[in-house]
C-alpha cells in the first residue's frame, strides 16, 4: 500500500474504495456489477491488512440489508452497487431510510451507466435519493470520488440515515492521479446496543416527518459545502449548472468555446439540492444551460425553484426539457459544446473541424464488431441445441431469457428473445406457462445462469412449482460469475476461507419440479436430446446443465495442450455450400479461408472442446 | 478491441506521463470488452483537471491495435492535428470469418485512415517477433512506434521504463518496444508515411 501524501494512478472505483477506508469503513457488502465491481475487489484486498469484513452478497437487497445491520451496530459499513442493484434493494432502501441506520454509519455507492456500456437500461438512479429523501454526493474525479467518501460517513453518522454517492462509468472506469491519507487501524467498534425504534409501524408518517427535518439540516450544510465550486466572471450574461463528471466537461466546452462572459457552477452535493446557491446564480444569468447524466434532475429541480422568483429575475432553461441535449445516452464534451451554440450562448464552433467527405467515405468501410461468446463457451452448445429444437418444434418454442453473460444468446439467432432484470426469464415464464387455457401452444423455456439463481430466481421457481407452472427451466451452472469476472457465489466450486458451499441441485430438489435431470453443456448431441425430451414432458421441470467457462479454465491453468487438437478434414468439408459451423455455429475459433473455399481452425483461439464436431452435420470436423 | 492489453497500454502511458511530471487521465471502456467488442482507451495528458473523453477530433495520436479499429477511432477522434501509428493486422470479426460480412482489405483502411488524418504511420510486427510472441507483444511494438514520434510529451526512455514496470513478460516485451522504435526511427530517416 502506496504512503500518505503520495500521489497514485487509481481508477474512480479504486479512489471510493481508497476513501471508504481512509473514512473508517470496515463492513462491505455488495453484488458485482458493472461499472461497480471494482470498489468491492479493492476493498477485498485490504482484508489481510486491516480487520475488514467484505462479501458477495448474493444479491444487492441482502447487501444492503446485511450492510444497514452493521451499522446499527456501530460498525461503519458500505454497500456498493451497480444501477440495476440499487432496484433490487429499493424496498429496503425506502424502509431503513425512516428507521434510521444508527452511529455506525452507511454508504451506498451506486454506479450509474449512461448509454448503458454494460446493462440493459441507462438508468439515473439519482431518483431514488429522492424518492427515498436521502443525500446524495455526485464526484465528478477520482480525487473527488476518495474525498466525498469521508464527508458522506461524516453525515451518516450524525443523522444516522444511509447517504448515496453517485458515480457514474465514467467516474467509475476512468484512472486520474489521487493523492492519498492515512488508513487508520480500526476499532473494534461494535455495540451491543442498537438503536431503539428501528422499524417505522404504526406511525411512519412520523418518521417521515423526522427524516423531512433531517434532510432541512443537511440542506443547510450542503449550502456551505466547498464540494460545490461556483465560478463566474464579473459581468456574468448566461450560466451552466453541471453535476458530477459532466462538471468536468463542461468546464472544458466553455474553454474550447473560449468564452468570457459564462459563469459555471459544479455540483456535488445534488440531493437535497442548495437551493440558495442555486437561485443567487440563476438571478443573475439571462440563460442558464443544465450538463447532467442521464435524465433531467438538476434542470427539473432548478426549474421548479425558479417558480418563486420574481418574472424579471427568472433566466431562460435550457437543457433536455428544451431538447437542446439529449435526455438520452451519455453526455461528453461536444454536446456541451453543441449545446452552448444551439442555445446561443457562443457564437463560434469552438471544436476542431473534421473532414467530413472523409468521414463519409470511412464510415462505409467499417463493419461492425458484435459481442459474441468465448471460444468454446458452452453456453453457445446450449443457445445452439435450443435452436435446433426450435426448428423440430416447427417454431412453437420460447425462451425467456435473464442477466448474465449467456444473455448473448439475444445476439445468436434471438435463441434467447427476452431479456429484462435478474431472475426475470423465469419470473416472465410462469406467466407464459399458464397461457395454454388461452391457446398459446409454445413450449417454454426459461434460462439463467447459477449466480442469477441464487440472486433472483428462487421466488419465481417456487411461484412455478405452486402454480404447476408448464415450464422447462436452464440453470446454465458454470460455478462462477464470469460476466464480471469470477466472482465466488454460494454454489462455487471453490469458497473462500469460512464461506460454506449451497447447492444448486439440492434446492431445487427442496421444491419437488416435476423433473429434474443434470445434463452436460459440453456434450452438445446428449443435451440436444436431453432438453428435447424433458420439454415433452408436462409441469415443471428443471435442467441443470453442467457449464464451463473457458476464461475461468484459463484463469486456473487448464493447459488445452491436454485435449487433442481439432481440424477439417476437408475431404469431408462441404465447404462454400454448407458453412454450418463458421455461419451458424459461430465460434471464434472458426475462421473462413476464402482462398480455398474452407473453414479454418484457429490454433490461437482454439481451447480444443471439441463441440463444433457436433455442430457439423458432414463430420468434417475432427480431433487429430 | 480485445480488452486487456488496450488497457495496459494506456496505462502505460499514463505511468510515463506521471514520470514526466504531468497529471494524467485515463478514460476506458470495458465491462463487455472481453466478449469481442471494441475497446477505446483514452489518455488526456496535462497539468489541469479534465475529463477522461478526448472531443471530436482533438486527438494528438491514435495507437490502434487493429486496422479497423484504428479506422473507427480516427472517424471519431482524428483531424489534421492527429497522429495515427496502427498495425497493419487484422483481427476478423465473428461475422467476417463466417462470411456474413466482409473484412475490407487492409489497404483501403489505410486509405481511408490517411485521408482522415495525414500523419498515418502502419506498422507492422516483424517477422522475428511475429513468430516468437504473436499478437502478445503487438502493444509494447506499437508504443514503441509512437515513442519514436514527438506526438507525446514523454521521453521515449520514459515510456520504456514504464513498458518495463507494466508489460508481462518483461523481456519480450521491452524487445518488441525497441524494435518498434528503431522501424519508426528508420522510417522516419527514409520519410515514410504509407
Amino acid at each position: 500500500m502506496a504512503d500518505s501524501g503520495s500521489s497514485v494512478i487509481m481508477s474512480g472505483n479504486e479512489a471510493i474504495a481508497r476513501g471508504a477506508l481512509e473514512a473508517g469503513i470496515s463492513f462491505c457488502t455488495s453484488y458485482p456489477g458493472t461499472p461497480s465491481t471494482e470498489i468491492t475487489e479493492t476493498l477485498m484486498k485490504s482484508i489481510g491488512q486491516l480487520n475488514l469484513y467484505a462479501e458477495w452478497s448474493t444479491n444487492e437487497k441482502v447487501a444492503l440489508e446485511a450492510a444497514a445491520g452493521a451499522s446499527w451496530a456501530g460498525v461503519p459499513a458500505i454497500c456498493p452497487m451497480k444501477s440495476l442493484g440499487l432496484n433490487v434493494a429499493a424496498d429496503f432502501l425506502l424502509n431503513v431510510n425512516l428507521s434510521g441506520t444508527g452511529k455506525g454509519g452507511l454508504v451506498i455507492v451506486v454506479c450509474d451507466d449512461p448509454q448503458g456500456h454494460s446493462s440493459s437500461n441507462e438508468q439515473d438512479s439519482r431518483f431514488y435519493s429522492k424518492a427515498a429523501m436521502l443525500p446524495m454526493l455526485e464526484p465528478a474525479s477520482a480525487q473527488q470520488a476518495m474525498e466525498v467518501m469521508h464527508t458522506a460517513l461524516d453525515i451518516s453518522r450524525r443523522f444516522e440515515i444511509p447517504v448515496v454517492v453517485r458515480s457514474t462509468t465514467r467516474l467509475s472506469h476512468s484512472r486520474g492521479l489521487v493523492t492519498i491519507g492515512d488508513i487508520t487501524k480500526r476499532a473494534k467498534a461494535a455495540t451491543r446496543a442498537l438503536p431503539k425504534g428501528l422499524y417505522n409501524v404504526p406511525q411512519p408518517y412520523v418518521k417521515h416527518r423526522e427524516l423531512l427535518a433531517k434532510l432541512m439540516l443537511i440542506a443547510a450544510e450542503f449550502e456551505k459545502s466547498p464540494l460545490n465550486t461556483y465560478d463566474y466572471p464579473k459581468d456574468m450574461k448566461h450560466l451552466v449548472i453541471s453535476s458530477g463528471i459532466c462538471g468536468l466537461y463542461a468546464k472544458e466546452a466553455l474553454a474550447l468555446a473560449d468564452t468570457k462572459d459564462i459563469g459555471l457552477l459544479r455540483l456535488t452535493t445534488t440531493h437535497p439540492l442548495p437551493q440558495h446557491l442555486i437561485t443567487g446564480a440563476i438571478s443573475k444569468a439571462k440563460r442558464v444551460l443544465f450538463v447532467e447524466e442521464t435524465d433531467p434532475f438538476i434542470e427539473d429541480e432548478t426549474r421548479a425553484l425558479a417558480a418563486d422568483l420574481t418574472r424579471t429575475s427568472s433566466p431562460q432553461f435550457i437543457g433536455k426539457r428544451t431538447g437542446t441535449i439529449p435526455a438520452w445516452g451519455e453526455m461528453n464534451v461536444d454536446i456541451v459544446l453543441h449545446a452552448l451554440r444551439d442555445a446561443a450562448l457562443v457564437r463560434g464552433p469552438g471544436m476542431l473541424q473534421s473532414n467530413q467527405t472523409a468521414i463519409g467515405k470511412a464510415e462505409k468501410l467499417l463493419i461492425p464488431r458484435p459481442l459474441t461468446f468465448c471460444a468454446g463457451c458452452t453456453h453457445r452448445n446450449v443457445y445452439w441445441a435450443l435452436r435446433k429444437i426450435r426448428k423440430r418444434l416447427s417454431d412453437r418454442l420460447v425462451v425467456a431469457g435473464d442477466i448474465g453473460c449467456y444473455s448473448m444468446g439475444v445476439f445468436y439467432d434471438e435463441a434467447m428473445q427476452t431479456m429484462q432484470a435478474m431472475g426475470s426469464g423465469i419470473g416472465t415464464a410462469c406467466g407464459l406457462g399458464q397461457l395454454k387455457r388461452f391457446g398459446f401452444d409454445c413450449r417454454v423455456v426459461a434460462v439463467a445462469g447459477d449466480s442469477t439463481f441464487f440472486h433472483a430466481c428462487m421466488p419465481a421457481l417456487v411461484n412455478a412449482k405452486h402454480k404447476s407452472a408448464d415450464i422447462t427451466f436452464l440453470i446454465l451452472d458454470n460455478a462462477t460469475t464470469a460476466m464480471t469476472g469470477f466472482q465466488t457465489h454460494p454454489g462455487s466450486t471453490s469458497q473462500e476461507e469460512g464461506h460454506r458451499k449451497v447447492s444448486i441441485r439440492s434446492l431445487v430438489e427442496a421444491v419437488e419440479p416435476d423433473f429434474l435431470a443434470v445434463g452436460d453443456a459440453t456434450d452438445v448431441v446428449s443435451m440436444t436430446d436431453l432438453i428435447h425430451s424433458t420439454l415433452a414432458k408436462q409441469g415443471l421441470k428443471v435442467l441443470i446443465l453442467n457449464s464451463v467457462c473457458r476464461l475461468e479454465e484459463e484463469r486456473h491453468d487448464v493447459v488445452p495442450g491436454g485435449r487433442a487438437p481439432v481440424a477439417i478434414n476437408s475431404s469431408l468439408c462441404r465447404g462454400e455450400s454448407c458453412r454450418i459451423c463458421a455461419a451458424q455455429y459461430g465460434c471464434p475459433a472458426i475462421g473462413w479461408d476464402y482462398e480455398e473455399g474452407r473453414p479454418v481452425i484457429s490454433d490461437e483461439l482454439c481451447v480444443r472442446c471439441g463441440s463444433c464436431i457436433d455442430a457439423c452435420p458432414h463430420d468434417a470436423i475432427i480431433r487429430r | 478491441m480485445g480488452g486487456q492489453g488496450n488497457l495496459v497500454s494506456g496505462r502505460v502511458l499514463a505511468e510515463a506521463a506521471v514520470l514526466a511530471g504531468y497529471r494524467p487521465v485515463i478514460g476506458e471502456t470495458f465491462g463487455a470488452s472481453r466478449r469481442g467488442g471494441t475497446v477505446f482507451t483514452h489518455v488526456r495528458i496535462g497539468i489541469d483537471e479534465v475529463g477522461p473523453l478526448i472531443p471530436a477530433g482533438a486527438a494528438s495520436l491514435i495507437l490502434g491495435l487493429e486496422p479497423m479499429e484504428s479506422l473507427r477511432a480516427a472517424i471519431s477522434f482524428a483531424s489534421k492535428i492527429t497522429t495515427i501509428v496502427l498495425s497493419t493486422s487484422p483481427v476478423q470479426t465473428l461475422q467476417s470469418l463466417s462470411g456474413q460480412t466482409k473484412y475490407p482489405p487492409v489497404s483501403d483502411v489505410l486509405e481511408a485512415v490517411s485521408a482522415l488524418c495525414p500523419a498515418t504511420y502502419p506498422v507492422e510486427l516483424s517477422g522475428a517477433l511475429r513468430q516468437t510472441s504473436g499478437r502478445l507483444v503487438l502493444n509494447s511494438f506499437v508504443l514503441g512506434a509512437a515513442a519514436a514520434l514527438d506526438s507525446l510529451p514523454m521521453s521515449s526512455s520514459q515510456i520504456r521504463e514504464s513498458v518495463a514496470n507494466l508489460m508481462l513478460p518483461k523481456d519480450s516485451n521491452l524487445a518488441a518496444f525497441d524494435n518498434g522504435f528503431k522501424d519508426l526511427e528508420q522510417r522516419k530517416l527514409r520519410g515514410t508515411k504509407v
